[in-house]
């Protein structure tokens, strides 16, 4: 949400824009934010994945509702987490860099996930 | 040129900045692949300045802007992009700097296809070498004006020479090590060879963030050249129309984007802006009310209240 802020104050037009617009890149942060919520839970929505997730007592859908409150930055770290686990195959490294990520998220106060489990 | 032992503090700093500023680290496959193997390009047209000591980057990018048709002067480039402590200039100031000259700067692909496109389209493009090692590199900017494929030759301006012609296998060499980071200044209205959208889009959006909003205007019609009905290009053009004033053509502009996608709450925000500044506040308050209502998003709810109180001030103004 915190890039989201970001783009809405400095919302463009340094000069001539009348108050109130909000400037063209806040629809482009959307639009890439979509794009990584989307190939998250394309992967989280694996067969082996959901199986390590419950191995760990953990529902899926709980983790989807929670990615939704982070910040497109939160989301792209996230995402870059997850390629680097993927491109090496190991589905429980895979799962443990999920969980790595989001226990950052949760250190740093941007998510409560942890206080539900 | 970058050799004092001083430009290695800085020098340390720059490879994070490399990554930060090109997202995208990985080598590109076809890097070193050509379009059109048997024939050989030059823009030798292209102007020169010989740097003086280490103002490699705004000689390098005066070059490319005065090849675009802008009327620069080097020392007011140097004054933009130089910097004295560290000897060099870092690339998002010199893209900072070609909006201040009122061009669009591009990263385009970092490969030698994608250099050659340019070149034919009479863009020499402004890149970031080391010319060191990784321990103790040496960033340099230079500018590609020529490659000659049968003889596997790259022509600079680099330097103090008007004509380095360097072997592509090194050239490509001393790229990787800048991360193949490349920029071409555009006129606003025409589209890179390999338009790629998202880069485009954002492109234009940091001009459009700059203040540059004529020059916006043109770049989004240009994207809507390319990507026809592009609903970021649409809403960056409706918006260079209200930043223009030209409030009827932006409200049309905006109401063509809901009745493509009614969900586009930023859109109607703007909408009701567009109608407040034609003193149409009942439309006004009606599109900001439906935004507010149909809102989820905490973040935007603040933007829509904003607006909302604007425009209920305004009315209260006018009724007055």
């Amino acid at each position: 949400m915190r890039l989201v802020s970001v783009s809405i104050v400095c919302m463009g037009f340094a000069q001539a824009a009348p108050a109130g617009v909000i400037g063209t890149s806040y629809m482009l942060d959307e639009e890439s934010r979509a794009a990584s919520l989307s190939r998250i839970e394309v992967l989280l929505a694996r067969d082996d994945v959901g199986k390590q997730l419950e191995a760990f007592g953990v529902e899926r859908a709980m983790v989807v509702e929670r990615l939704n409150g982070l910040s497109h930055a939160e989301l792209l770290e996230l995402e870059g987490q997850l390629d680097s686990q993927v491109a090496g195959g190991d589905i429980v490294a895979l799962i443990g860099a999920v969980f790595v990520v989001l226990l950052i998220l949760e250190l740093v106060g941007v998510t409560d996930i942890f206080k539900s489990f | 040129m970058l050799g004092a032992p001083s430009v290695y503090r800085w020098s340390r700093l720059a490879p994070a900045l490399l990554v930060l500023l090109s997202g995208c680290a990985s080598i590109p496959p076809s890097v070193g692949e050509l379009p059109y193997s048997e024939r050989a390009i030059e823009l030798e047209d292209t102007p020169f300045y010989p740097q003086e000591r280490y103002q490699c980057g705004p000689a390098a990018l005066t070059t490319v802007l005065e090849k675009s048709g802008a009327t620069v002067l080097l020392d007011e480039v140097v004054e933009k992009v130089y910097l004295p402590g560290r000897q060099g200039s870092l690339q998002f100031e010199l893209m900072g700097a070609t909006r201040t000259e009122g061009r669009l700067p591009y990263a385009i692909d970092g490969s030698l296809a994608a250099v050659w496109r340019e070149l034919e389209m009479g863009r020499p493009v402004l890149v970031l070498q080391n010319l060191g090692v990784a321990a103790i590199p040496r960033w340099h900017y230079a500018v590609v004006v020529g490659i000659d494929a049968e003889r596997g030759e790259i022509v600079l301006r680099s330097g103090t020479d008007r004509r380095r012609v360097t072997p592509i296998r090194t050239f490509l060499h001393t790229w990787r090590r800048g991360d193949y980071w490349g920029m071409v200044a555009l006129v606003p209205g025409e589209l890179p060879a390999d338009a790629d959208r998202s880069r485009y889009l954002q492109a234009v959006a940091a001009l459009e963030q700059t203040g540059r909003v004529e020059e916006a205007a043109l770049a989004w019609r240009a994207a809507l050249g390319q990507w026809p009905g592009d609903t970021v290009a649409l809403f960056g053009l409706a918006n260079a129309q209200l930043a223009l004033q030209d409030f009827a053509a932006a409200e049309a502009s905006y109401r063509d984007l809901l009745q493509r996608d009614a969900g586009l709450l930023a859109a109607r925000n703007n909408l009701a802006v567009a109608l407040s500044e034609q003193g149409k506040y009942g439309a006004a308050i009606t599109e900001i009310e439906l935004a507010l209502a149909e809102n989820r998003d905490p973040e935007l709810e603040e933007a829509l209240r904003d607006t909302q109180a604007t425009i209920r001030r305004r009315t209260a103004g006018a009724e007055r």
